[in-house]
């Protein structure tokens, strides 16, 4: 029965990642806010999206 | 630097690419737990089992998850993987899963583990992926054993190793006698100004071989100039 | 312990850069600027309260009745995970002007240790409610007082002549080294 439960929570919590990550992609970005981007350089997450953004942007200039 | 095609040493490698000192990867826990060498192996042990298994059930999985859930996938299944290692650490080595504390726990935002499963193994096959997966460990935990042998040895004077499974001290060498001691070193202090050189250390490798390496290119332009003028 | 002693542990005395060492990647990435550093620190603060409260919930509603806690892990990192999806949602619908300010740091808090941290830590230290608000509002901000001096640091160390290998992140951990020194003066105080 525990195991039920554990899989229960697990898939819930799963779900619930999952739909809220869908849902804040589709949500557009307010206006005026598209381009922006911190200005970290130092940092070392390199699966980082804004990262990720920059090095494009920095390949494209 | 890694566009260079001809193939470098593991010694080399290892500095260039080195996660923790290059990269800034997995800071937290290397500046945590390295006040002595045992925390550093049992760490270094722990952060290689997730980071192989993890590389290979994603290098697995990858071709079937849908592109938008990626991240809450792999956040499941490295936070199985890191669950199961500390159930084992704290079945076997007791002492050391009380000593590395919260930090086996924090493995999951361990940036090289997502990093990797990110940036490697979701694009290459299983034995790649285990492949890189054992290196990469591998070189995280040189990394952390070279910062916590400095830190052990000005801070305490010793160089030792305790076996955690048997809890028995397999060495315990007195370097430095302990009237000479720098006990900063054991504190955060220390384990800033340690990481700090070191950083600094990897960065002047690095000017330095490619200062060699454009001497070398240009010599030899030279040489070819002087050879078509010939 | 009095809630007073809890906040003023959380923030200055078990300082989470400093004597923990956790959340140096945003620490050193993004403190380069007064601005950004008080818009991270502020992103910080909100979501380290609000999923720490929500994984207190889960445990000692859930997970300790039905015997799961060794479950913590895996519920905890996804309930971050959509509390900071969920944030950013919000932010985007309501406030276009916060968004602008504060929505740009959100993607880097997931991976931010700090946060699972402080879960974990008001279980193990077996907080109560209050108690666990207290120390959710505590850690966080002794991240942004961080954060705001070492912005203001690192304004003035441009300037300045650094050896080369030094420069960058190296020179930013030997004044992390010092602040350190600093701020261990304030174990005395409890």
């Amino acid at each position: 029965m525990q195991a039920v439960y554990a899989i229960l929570i697990a898939g819930v919590l799963v779900g619930m990642t999952v739909l809220l990550t869908v849902l804040n992609k589709k949500t557009p970005v307010p206006e005026g806010c598209e381009n922006l981007g911190p200005d970290c350089h130092a940092c070392g997450i390199v699966n980082c999206a804004m990262r990720q953004n920059q090095t494009e942007g920095n390949k494209n200039d | 630097m890694s566009t260079k095609k001809e193939k470098k040493s593991f010694g080399s490698e290892l500095i260039y690419n080195n996660p923790v000192f290059g990269l800034y990867l997995g800071i937290c826990s290397a500046l945590a737990i390295t006040t002595s060498i045992n925390n550093a192996i049992g760490m270094g042990v722990a952060v290689i089992v997730v980071l192989t298994m993890s590389n290979i059930v994603i290098s697995l999985i990858a071709p079937i998850t849908p592109d938008e859930i990626h991240i809450p996938v792999y956040i499941v299944i490295i936070a199985s993987l890191v669950t199961i290692v500390g159930m084992l650490m704290q079945a076997f080595t007791p002492q050391l899963y009380s000593a590395l504390g919260a930090f086996i726990d924090l493995i999951v935002v361990n940036c090289i583990i997502l990093g990797r499963a990110e940036a490697y193994a979701q694009s290459h096959n299983v034995a790649e992926s285990a492949k890189d997966g054992l290196m990469m460990g591998l070189s995280y935990t040189l990394s952390i054993l070279a910062m916590s042998f400095i830190r052990e040895l000005l801070g305490k004077g010793t160089i030792s190793f305790t076996n955690p499974l048997t809890n028995t001290e397999v060495f315990n060498l007195q370097i430095i006698p302990e009237k000479f001691v720098i006990p900063l070193f054991t504190t955060q202090t220390g384990a800033f100004i340690t990481f700090a050189v070191l950083a600094a250390f990897v960065t002047w490798f690095k000017y330095t071989n490619d200062e060699k390496a454009e001497k070398i290119k240009a010599e030899a332009l030279q040489k070819e100039k002087e050879a078509q003028h010939a | 312990m009095n809630l007073f002693t809890i906040f003023i542990s959380a923030m200055l005395i078990n300082n989470i850069i400093l004597s923990k060492f956790l959340g140096i990647c945003p620490f050193m990435g993004v403190s380069t600027k007064l601005s950004s550093a008080i818009g991270m620190g502020i992103a910080v603060i909100f979501v380290i309260f609000g999923a720490s409260i929500f994984s207190w919930l889960l445990y000692y509603y859930v997970l300790e009745p039905l015997g799961l806690t060794y479950m913590r892990l895996i519920c905890f990192i996804l309930l971050i995970a959509s509390f900071v999806q969920f944030t950013e949602m919000f932010i985007k619908k309501t406030s276009p002007s916060l968004y602008k300010s504060l929505g740009i740091y959100l993607p880097l808090i997931t991976t931010n240790c700090a946060v699972l941290y402080v879960a974990l830590d008001n279980i193990t230290q077996g907080y109560n409610f209050v108690e666990t608000m207290v120390n959710s509002v505590g850690v966080p901000a002794g991240f942004m007082l961080m954060l705001v001096i070492f912005a203001t640091i690192r304004e003035r160390l441009d300037g300045a002549d650094v050896p080369r290998p030094f420069q960058g992140n190296p020179i930013a951990f030997i004044v992390a080294a010092i602040m350190a020194i600093a701020f261990s003066a304030f174990a005395g105080l409890v």
